[in-house]
């Protein structure tokens, strides 16, 4: 171990020996970057190097301060123990649990026959209105028909009527007339003629 | 295709007892127990169509399956359901009201005009005002169906042009309608 011990030292010794603080910044010199060149590396990749520097720490600083900020924790309704709001459902909207989703099929005689005798019924009632209706409705069509004709009847008596009355009236003139004219004519001629004479004698006429 | 849901089967069970009496039951149990007939609709389409065969049809991809069975009619967009001409023979039988129409009538008739009162041989009578009525010809020939315009009392009334029964369906539509018909 102690052979290793002073191998390893000569040499720093004789480095050390010159300048100790020559050899010291030679060393420290490869290390940073920011000096002169180092010979192992190219002056292209220098350049690259240099040029990626600003952007990559740039970069890593815009990384390192997001990540120390502390994370937003979403909270669950439950965590927040928030009171719940208007929870009721209408009776109408509400589905008992476990009901099979989609449509119902009517497919067995039984379920068919029970709907066609509720149509049935239903139609059969409404036909029976409507003839009763009709019926009715038929009835005082006719009973008014009835009235009417009685009374145009009625109307056509009286006309009848008052047409003979004026026919006889008419008639019964000039029958009297006729009458008088004939019996005057036919039975007494003579009397007429002497009481036409004697009307003629007995005029008064005053001066 | 798919049975029907129980709104659609009340739909649909109006509309076929606007035609028909109580024999309208026999379209469920016909078959007896062992293959009856079911409704079922593919599409807007409802069609009437023996149990055997409406479940041999399910191994047919439902875009390929045009029609089978009976077609009933269709519903439509707004969930009525209206009945097509293809519905003659199985609400004809079991009619409630019926209109018989002269020879001279059946032509008109079957050019999609409307039913008149001179071009009626006999009518049930006690029909009352927008009912359905099955029209057949003199010689009891199927012929469509409509929906009385008037009650037979007040048809008797009525001077001869005036419509006794609107149209609905007549079998001239399976000339008239031949593209139409069957597509969906």
């Amino acid at each position: 171990m102690g052979a290793t011990r002073q191998i390893k030292g000569k040499p720093t010794s004789k480095t050390g020996g010159a300048s100790k603080s020559g050899p010291s910044k030679k060393s420290a010199k490869p290390k940073k970057p920011t000096g002169s060149a180092p010979e192992g590396i190219s002056k292209r990749k220098q350049k690259s190097m240099a040029l990626a520097k600003p952007g990559g720490q740039q970069k890593s600083k815009a990384h390192s301060t997001n990540p120390h900020k502390p994370k937003r924790r979403h909270y669950t309704e439950k965590e927040l123990d928030i009171p719940a709001l208007n929870g009721i459902i209408p009776a109408g909207i509400a589905k008992p649990k476990g009901q099979k989703k989609g449509k119902v099929f009517v497919d067995d005689a039984q379920s068919l026959m029970a709907i066609m005798s509720v149509v049935n019924a239903e139609k059969d009632k409404n036909v029976e209105s409507k003839i009763m209706r009709a019926r009715q409705l038929e009835e005082v069509r006719e009973a008014k028909r009835v009235e009417a004709e009685k009374r145009s009847d009625e109307k056509m008596k009286k006309f009848e009527e008052t047409k003979n009355g004026l026919k006889k009236k008419k008639k019964g003139r000039h029958s009297d007339h006729a009458k008088f004219e004939g019996v005057d004519d036919d039975v007494e001629p003579k009397e007429k003629k002497e009481k036409k004479v004697q009307g003629k004698k007995k005029r008064v006429s005053f001066g | 295709m798919r049975p029907l849901t129980e709104p659609e089967t009340k739909t649909l069970f109006e509309k076929l007892a606007a035609y028909c009496g109580k024999g309208i039951q026999d379209l469920i149990t016909a078959g007896g127990a062992e293959d009856r007939h079911v409704f079922r609709i593919q599409g807007s389409r409802v069609y009437y169509v023996r149990e055997s065969l409406a479940n041999l049809a399910t191994s047919v991809k439902r875009d390929n399956l045009l029609s089978l069975g009976t077609c009933l009619g269709k519903f439509t967009k707004t969930g009525k359901f209206r009945l097509h001409i293809t519905a003659l023979s199985v609400i004809a039988p079991h009619a409630r009201y019926k209109i018989w129409v002269k020879p001279n009538g059946e032509m008109p008739f079957l050019y999609g005009g409307n039913v008149l009162k001179a071009h009626v041989g006999r009518w049930s009578e006690d029909c009352p005002e927008h009912q359905g009525v099955v029209v057949l010809s003199m010689n009891d020939n199927y012929l469509g169906f409509g929906v009385s315009a008037r009650s037979t009392a007040e048809a008797r009334k009525l001077d001869p042009t005036g419509v006794v029964a609107f149209r609905q369906a007549d079998i001239g539509e399976y000339l008239r309608e031949e593209d139409t018909l069957f597509t969906t």
